[in-house]
């Protein structure tokens, strides 16, 4: 029994990690078949772990319903707006457009999840501009040059800085395409040569944390 | 407009109205924010569900399956993606806490799968691939010979490569903590700091571009809807909301007052 | 103007955001009609798909979600009107699903707006879960990936697929990105081993992220944000809503430029009163 939940999981990750590590280098019918079929399968059980964060979401709010916690009503406009969706997609079949006309669907999808989506993130813009006039400052040397090149992209980059100071689209580009071109590849490389540490990490058993915690760990 | 549908009449009535519930925490948290920020969670919840269903289960799994069944019910083929259905519901059993432990084998499956796919491709495309067009040949042979591009507005020069691999050094020298800091170290390290500075400068500029661009969609929207042809949506719902919460305002007060 | 200093720094934020709102509601309302000035990264994506033979096949990945569209349908947009112009074979699908009635609304407005038939001109593949694994799956079997299209057709046999059989047939491929997964995801599964020519289009938060690939060749072209999208419509000479969103993005962008320049100017005029000895 202990093999079945410590040591069998491992194997499998082993087995998998090498398998698919060395498939990439051999072109023979067998290998692509194998990840041609393997890639399909996770699309499947991709659609299942979808699963487990939708019903951790539901038991969340259930729980404030249930205990009555302050501001439970709102739970109930959660489960109202997801069981209407749900009730008006299965109507549709899952369908927002049927030969160019739109259903119940999508009216719902076009006019209350895209604007809820939409002006969600979009309130970023005034949080934005508040912090930047509080706590932008140019405190150190460091501080000041971040200030600099900030102000002279912000400018470069719309019609108006470009009319009023042609320069700034230049050295827009140039910072752009070279200094942080620079950065950004150094951070790439840095996270990169990481992650594939950590994969070799779980593929060899050293890091378990995806498996859960528990005893039997 | 020829002809707006009543349909989209209404819609673009609750879109203003759902766009205004959440503008109106910028005034400050309130009652219609939470409530358009709660049918925000349920609704994208929903529109999930149901298309993971008639992804999933019906396009993916079901229809392959019953097919392929259907054609040759005989052939051990058929059945295989029985496979990954058994392994999805073994992830699901995650809730039941007696056999949760054999979700593990599921995640054991896609996790190594991850893994050892991601490896050799990471290897190629994000790191060897960055090196190389960090060592480009800074001299070249041209029809006048040797060269070296001087030219700061071309991104592929000579000196835009020197600019870019002592960037790149002096950035992965300044994260790498394992080795102090010091003497020829610390020049580098502090060049390595600048360089940062210039990219998160640059990323603040795009950033704010981003989100603002974000802003004018939603406004240019609300704009749209304030129209005639949309019974002037914004400007009512606008006023609503503005009552709304000056009513809700003077509610709370006097609660405080009472208090 | 000490005083002022200290009460300017304390100002109250909902002022700051009817700032913001003036800014970019006045020249939505009020366009002023400033020249578009177009990029080498946007221009190449343009003239790779002029170059590009009729009836090629083409791929537009919409990896974003309503909460990118002002940045990203737009792009979108001018790209398919663009392919349709070239007659090119278009192939849509997404990675995220909460994108996926976004990305199909776009297909139908432009097909329908440039005549373009469903099935023989273009198809809306739709969403499939995996990520790196839908893609690989793709670049080894498309019709595996893909068995129907978002409307349950049968892809295989359609005319518009015709001679497609994975991405290795794709002669172009674009992804319109809003986060990670997105093009660094197409290029290490994708084009690294199926090795098809791709370009990127991505919101401006991640596109700074995006140039070490742009100068390494990974991706010919890269189209960044709504003034990407801007730049995109100035070279179709079709121009859309967002040239005049451009002018809003102006107003904003000074608006902050000065809120931050100002905020400096209090802070080293209170810094100086600190400095002094009592």
């Amino acid at each position: 029994m202990i093999f079945l939940k410590r040591q069998l999981p491992l194997v499998i990750t082993f087995v998998m990690g090498v398998a698919f590590t060395l498939q990439y280098y051999i072109p023979h019918p067998v290998s692509e078949e194998a990840i041609t079929n393997v890639s399909k399968w996770m699309q499947i059980i991709s659609g299942f772990a979808l699963f487990l964060g939708l019903a951790s979401l539901f038991h969340v709010h259930a729980v404030k319903i249930k205990r009555q916690v302050p501001g439970w009503g709102y739970s109930f406009a959660l489960y109202a707006g997801m069981l209407g969706m749900i009730a008006v997609g299965f109507w549709s079949h899952g369908e927002t457009r049927v030969d160019g006309a739109q259903t119940g669907f999508g009216w719902l999808y076009d006019y209350t999840m895209v604007p809820l989506q939409g002006t969600m993130f979009s309130i970023l813009a005034f949080f934005i501009a508040s912090a930047a006039y509080r706590a932008f400052r140019a405190r150190s040397r460091e501080a000041s040059v971040l200030l600099a090149s900030a102000v002279i992209v912000m400018m470069g980059r719309v019609p108006l800085g470009q009319f009023l100071i042609p320069w700034t689209w230049d050295v827009t580009q140039w910072l752009l395409n070279v200094l942080n071109s620079a950065v950004r590849r150094a951070i790439l490389i840095g996270v990169s040569m990481g992650a594939v540490a950590l994969s070799l990490k779980i593929i060899l058993g050293i890091e378990r944390s995806y498996l859960g915690g528990g005893r039997d760990q | 407009m020829p002809g707006l549908t009543t349909a989209t009449i209404l819609g673009a009535w609750v879109a203003a109205g759902l766009t205004l519930f959440i503008y109106s925490f910028l005034y400050k948290d309130n009652p219609l924010f939470k409530l358009g920020e709660h049918l925000y969670v349920g609704i994208s919840v929903g529109y999930s569900v149901v298309l993971v269903w008639h992804t999933v289960f019906l396009r993916l799994l079901w229809e392959p399956l019953r097919k392929s069944v259907s054609e040759a019910p005989a052939l051990l083929e058929s059945y295989i993606l029985l496979i990954p259905a058994i392994l999805g519901v073994l992830m699901l059993v995650r809730f039941i806490p007696r056999i949760a432990w054999l979700s593990r084998i599921a995640f054991a499956f896609v996790v190594g799968f991850g893994s050892g796919v991601a490896i050799p491709r990471t290897v190629s495309a994000l790191i060897l691939k960055q090196i190389e067009d960090t060592v480009n040949p800074l001299i070249t042979m041209g029809a006048n010979g040797l060269s070296m591009g001087l030219d700061l507005a071309s991104p592929q020069s000579g000196v835009n490569t020197i600019i870019l691999l002592i960037g790149v050094v002096s950035v992965l020298f300044y994260f790498f903590f394992s080795v102090e800091h010091t003497g020829p170290g610390m020049v580098t390290a502090r060049t390595g700091v600048y360089f940062v500075m210039i990219a998160f400068g640059a990323a603040f500029g795009y950033t704010v571009m981003s989100r603002m661009s974000l802003l004018i969609g939603r406004f240019s929207d609300l704009i749209k809807f304030s129209g005639a042809e949309y019974g002037y949506a914004t400007l009512i719902l606008l006023a609503v909301t503005v009552l709304t919460l000056i009513g809700w305002e003077a509610l709370v007060r006097q609660k405080r007052q009472e208090v | 103007m000490k005083e002022f200093a200290r009460r300017m720094v304390g100002i109250d934020r909902r002022l700051i955001f009817l700032l913001i709102a003036g800014a970019v509601l006045l020249p939505l309302v009020k366009p002023f009609g400033l020249p578009i000035k177009v990029s080498p990264e946007v221009k190449a994506v343009y003239d790779y798909i002029e170059a590009l033979p009729e009836r090629s096949v083409f791929l537009l990945s919409f990896d974003f979600d309503p909460s990118s569209k002002p940045e990203l349908e737009p792009q979108a947009v001018a790209l398919l009107r663009h392919a349709f112009r070239k007659n090119l074979r278009v192939m849509g699908m997404t990675h995220w699903l909460t994108g996926t009635g976004l990305a199909d609304g776009v297909f139908s407005k432009v097909a329908a707006e440039m005549g373009k038939e469903r099935g023989k001109d273009y198809v809306f593949l739709g969403w499939s879960p995996g990520g790196g694994s839908l893609i690989i799956s793709m670049g080894q079997d498309l019709y595996k990936a893909f068995p129907s299209d978002y409307s349950k057709i049968p892809t295989r046999g359609m005319p518009v697929l015709e001679g497609v059989r994975n991405l290795r047939d794709v002669d172009y491929m674009i992804s319109l990105a809003a986060g990670s997964s997105g093009i660094e995801m197409w290029y290490v599964f994708g084009k690294d081993k199926y090795r098809f020519e791709m370009a990127g289009g991505s919101t401006g938060v991640i596109a700074p992220g995006l140039y070490p690939f742009l100068r390494s060749g990974q991706i010919n072209g890269l189209i960044g944000g709504l003034q990407g999208a801007a730049e995109y419509e100035t070279l179709i000479t079709q121009k859309g809503t967002v040239t005049a969103g451009m002018d809003a993005q102006s107003a904003a962008h000074f608006v902050i430029i000065s809120l931050v320049l100002l905020c400096n100017v209090f802070y080293f005029m209170l810094r100086e009163e600190k400095g002094r000895p009592s």
